[in-house]
């Protein structure tokens, strides 16, 4: 699977036995990718998918606890992506992350599927903390 | 009893915009019922009509969004298309968790509300046409004896009937019977056709 790794945390124990769980940023090489990476660093162990295939087969890896969507990956329109990886994971959690104020994104995303929209800049904050619950 | 025509309900406390959406609606050929508060709406409110809801976000007294959680207390099924000249990202994203069907902000086109609000109602006819399918099923298992409904659960397993005898503790010949009873009562044509019965009424995840 296409991605590089990027920071380590997240460890989380289960019956004394230690497992790392996966946060997986998909975003292409961006400003507000890096801003979403930047935000994350510490809070767990984060895989960079730039493609939206990538990002799929990422989502189907054991621990995964999240999927960020940083940014529009252009080879397909977002919401069709959401859906898709919505069908294929029930339960996992998605975070869209938006332009401030982009409301017709916003609605279309969490119609398409999207656990919760996250506008960066200014909302560095929740998206840590949407992010540490997901990784509980 | 005559069923009513679905209704758009719109709740706002501005009377200009109550007017120029109960004109809207009405000029689309929509019957519209409105209202100036949340309060007022949920004393009128009758889960048996079909329709889809235009909802302020922010009103005095009872809010918008409080009015969806009251709702959803109480089971409704009418699809929500939030509207608000003051929503931001995080409220329109709470209000999409609770279930909205749609969040617009004011001021938008005419265009833009009659299209959300065609496919609100069309959602609407959905839920309701599932509804009243699962219904019809729950009531055919109804009829089922204690035995038949053992039957069906185990044949709809994917057991076969001699599987099915020995779970039991019957011949296969007293399967063969119940089965053909089972597939009367729940006007079912074939074994196919009985598990998608029972995955509609089986409860979600």
């Amino acid at each position: 699977m296409a991605g590089s790794t990027q920071s380590n945390g997240g460890a989380t124990t289960d019956g004394g036995a230690s497992r790392v769980r996966t946060i997986i940023v998909a975003g292409q090489s961006s400003q507000r990718t890096r801003e979403v990476l930047r935000v994350l660093r510490g809070v767990g162990s984060v895989i960079w998918p730039r493609s939206l295939e990538a990002a799929l087969e990422w989502t189907s890896a054991a621990d995964v606890a999240c999927l960020v969507i940083a940014d529009d990956l252009r080879e397909e329109p977002q919401d069709d992506f959401l859906q898709e990886a919505r069908e294929l994971h029930r339960n996992l959690p998605i975070f869209v992350i938006t332009d401030p104020d982009d409301m017709a994104e916003a609605v279309s995303a969490m119609r398409h599927g999207a656990t919760a929209v996250i506008e960066i800049p200014p909302s560095y904050a929740a998206l840590r903390e949407e992010v540490a619950r997901a990784l509980q | 009893m005559k069923e009513l025509p679905p209704t758009v309900f719109v709740v706002d406390d501005d009377d200009a915009v109550r007017d120029s959406l109960r004109l809207l609606l009405k000029s689309a050929g929509i019957t519209c019922d409105v209202y100036g508060s949340a309060q007022d709406f949920l004393s009128h409110y009758d889960a048996a009509q079909a329709g889809c809801l235009v909802l302020d976000v922010r009103m005095p007294g009872m809010s918008g969004l409080e009015m969806q959680q009251q709702l959803n207390l109480r089971g409704a099924m009418l699809p929500v298309i939030f509207i608000t000249g003051h929503g931001d990202i995080p409220m329109a994203v709470e209000a999409m968790q609770h279930g909205a069907f749609d969040f617009l902000q004011k001021p938008f086109r005419d265009q833009e509300l009659l299209d959300r609000v065609q496919r609100a109602l069309a959602r609407d006819a959905e839920n309701r046409a599932r509804l009243r399918h699962t219904d019809r099923i729950r009531e055919r298992l109804a009829t089922l004896s204690p035995r038949e409904r053992e039957v069906l659960d185990l044949v709809t397993q994917g057991k076969a009937n001699k599987m099915v005898a020995g779970d039991l503790g019957v011949s296969q010949r007293t399967v063969e019977i119940h089965r053909a009873h089972v597939m009367q009562k729940m006007e079912a044509g074939s074994l196919a056709e009985l598990v998608r019965m029972m995955m509609a009424v089986a409860p979600g995840p």
